[in-house]
């Protein structure tokens, strides 16, 4: 029982590393972004390929843990800070309607997707194992060091997150723009720069829950598909709030684990979709409450 | 000869499927991510029907078109009043959902290794026949009363509904329309190929039909159908590799959506050929 409240919580730690960097770019451009899935794959590939031409037998344990997870998240900050650059910028300049970054969020994800399944084959790799024994005793109960290890490291970014976004001069210009992208322009306000910066943030993000999906599952292209579960939290949360997306997931997460011990993982799909439509009828606004608007 | 033919066919098929994809972004505005999983309820309806009760072709795709709308109508009743982005998550959870559902019946669908023995019934004829149907009756609706308010409130929903447009109705109708139009492809695939299998109607398959219609153009039915015409047959007659193939549409996509916004045909229709012809000849006279 313990063993599973804890594995859901680490499950639900990866799911809100997802939803946030999902919930950072809807914050700031009022849309939902795909193309974060595609970042996903992409990272988790990165990392894999870091341990594999890098780190192999150079370190162990946690440094090279560590290093992978670095390196997959600087590899998603670039790639994000691209995909805008390809995907958004003109569109910005624009002032497309939401729809058309809608469609090349996805397109975007799509085509990372075929990138790599061109590249590396649609095989399924499985990830190094970064420790040695897989379980610790704590009050006679084992956890899996996994989990363990990706609730701590989630919890690190997304206070990290916070950090930047309450405490430092780019997270209020961050905040800024979300209210209004022309009202911050006048307060001097770089735009372009800030929505840049919000694309590496949730990238950085993208590819450290990258990683924990392929420790997780094991590798294929397919794997950032599950942004879907970040969406669902964030929608749960509350779409383009920051703390409801937290919240959002680690429910989830442990409504999924608890789900998993009832009807199985085959089911677990149709089931995980009955529970979003009811909460969906119920309260629409999600649990932050504050319903965004779209822009007339 | 028979390669042109299934090419064909196929192609008429998806036709039909991006109609209904159509309908939905290109009337109202929406995306769903699950157009193909009506199709596979279609699909299945039908095909099970025919096996287990042994009821005749015209019988069950009427059914399966008809359990495609029911479906259709529990996904759209709760979510046409909610923002635009839980549609495309919800028709995607719907999509998932019935794939599940599909794979964990093993007894009652064949799950995972596919339904089998489903007879031919369908051939290039019906599927021209059925491609000029849908064609002519989705025109019809877009021309329509229904079509207009549709189109109006996808341009500018607190608009339309200052005009006294019943939106959330509006909506409901075209997703509904859509999803008989998508079943009845399902059908027809079903009775086409004889097999049906779970993984053919995953997400990626509607979010190619999207990608299809935006090609075209959301704003112009002819462009859409030329596009998947085109987008559907060239890359099977030229053999193309399928993620080459994505890879390339991907590419296709993101310069139209920065460079020519509107689609290949913008709002340019075939109708106008002919309705100029009339006009002017209405001047003359």
């Amino acid at each position: 029982m313990l063993q599973n409240i804890f594995f859901g919580l680490s499950l639900g730690a990866v799911y809100s590393l997802i939803a946030v960097g999902f919930a950072l770019v809807f914050n700031i451009l009022k849309f939902s972004n795909f193309s974060h899935g595609g970042v996903m794959s992409f990272t988790a590939y990165a990392g894999y390929l870091a341990y594999i031409l890098l780190f192999d037998g150079k370190i162990t344990g946690v440094t090279m843990f560590v290093a992978v997870v670095l390196v997959a998240a600087l590899v998603g900050a670039v790639t994000a800070v691209g995909i805008e650059r390809v995907g958004f910028r003109r569109l910005r300049r624009n002032q497309a309607p939401v729809i058309y970054y809608f469609i090349s969020s996805i397109t975007l994800g799509i085509l990372l997707e075929n990138i790599i399944t061109i590249f590396a084959s649609s095989n399924f790799y499985s990830y190094p194992v970064f420790f040695s024994s897989s379980n610790i005793q704590i009050f006679g109960t084992s956890f899996s060091i996994a989990d363990f290890v990706t609730l701590l490291f989630s919890c690190v970014a997304l206070g990290l997150l916070l950090f930047v976004l309450y405490r430092t001069k780019l997270g209020l210009g961050v905040r800024t723009v979300s209210f209004d992208v022309n009202t911050a322009s006048l307060m001097g306000i770089d735009a372009d720069r800030v929505v840049m910066a919000t694309f590496a943030m949730s990238g950085a993000l993208g590819g450290i829950s990258g990683v924990f999906l392929g420790m997780n599952y094991s590798l294929y292209p397919q794997l950032g598909q599950l942004v879907v579960k970040g969406f669902i939290a964030s929608v749960i949360g509350g779409l383009g709030n920051i703390t409801g997306a937290v919240i959002g997931a680690f429910l989830l997460g442990i409504v999924e684990v608890g789900l998993i011990g009832m009807v199985g993982s085959g089911l677990m799909p149709a089931c995980v979709f009955v529970v979003m439509l009811v909460f969906l009828l119920v309260r629409p606004q999600g649990i932050a409450g504050k319903i965004v608007q779209e822009k007339a | 000869m028979d390669y042109i033919y299934s090419i064909l066919t196929l192609t008429g098929i998806t036709m039909i499927g991006v109609m209904g994809t159509y309908m939905v972004t290109g009337l109202t505005g929406q995306f769903s991510f699950g157009q193909a999983a009506f199709m596979a309820v279609g699909g299945y309806v039908s095909a099970m029907l025919t096996l287990r009760f042994g009821l005749p072709f015209p019988v069950v795709a009427l059914l399966g078109a008809a359990a495609a709308t029911l479906a259709g109508w529990l996904v759209g009743l709760p979510t046409v009043r909610l923002r635009r982005d839980y549609i495309s998550l919800v028709t995607f959870g719907f999509g998932e959902a019935i794939i599940s559902v599909l794979n964990n019946s093993a007894q009652l669908t064949g799950g995972a290794e596919g339904l089998v023995g489903i007879p031919k019934r369908v051939d290039l004829p019906l599927v021209l026949v059925s491609v000029i149907c849908c064609l002519f009756l989705v025109a019809c609706y877009k021309n329509s009363r229904y079509g207009r308010q549709s189109l109006a409130l996808r341009t500018d929903e607190l608009a339309a509904r200052s005009m006294g447009i019943d939106v959330n109705r509006m909506k409901l109708v075209t997703f509904l329309f859509a999803s008989a139009i998508t079943g009845y492809a399902g059908v027809l695939y079903a009775f086409y190929s004889q097999y049906l299998e779970p993984g053919y109607y995953n997400w990626t398959v509607s979010a190619e039909w999207l990608i299809i219609v935006f090609v075209g153009g959301i704003n112009s039915l002819t462009g859409a159908m030329l596009s998947a015409l085109v987008l559907t047959t060239l890359p099977e007659l030229l053999r193309f590799a399928s993620s080459w193939r994505i890879l390339i549409y991907c590419v296709i996509v993101l310069l139209i959506i920065n460079y020519r916004p509107n689609g290949i045909f913008g709002d340019w229709e075939i109708s106008r050929l002919w309705k100029k012809k009339t006009s002017a000849g209405a001047s003359k006279a």
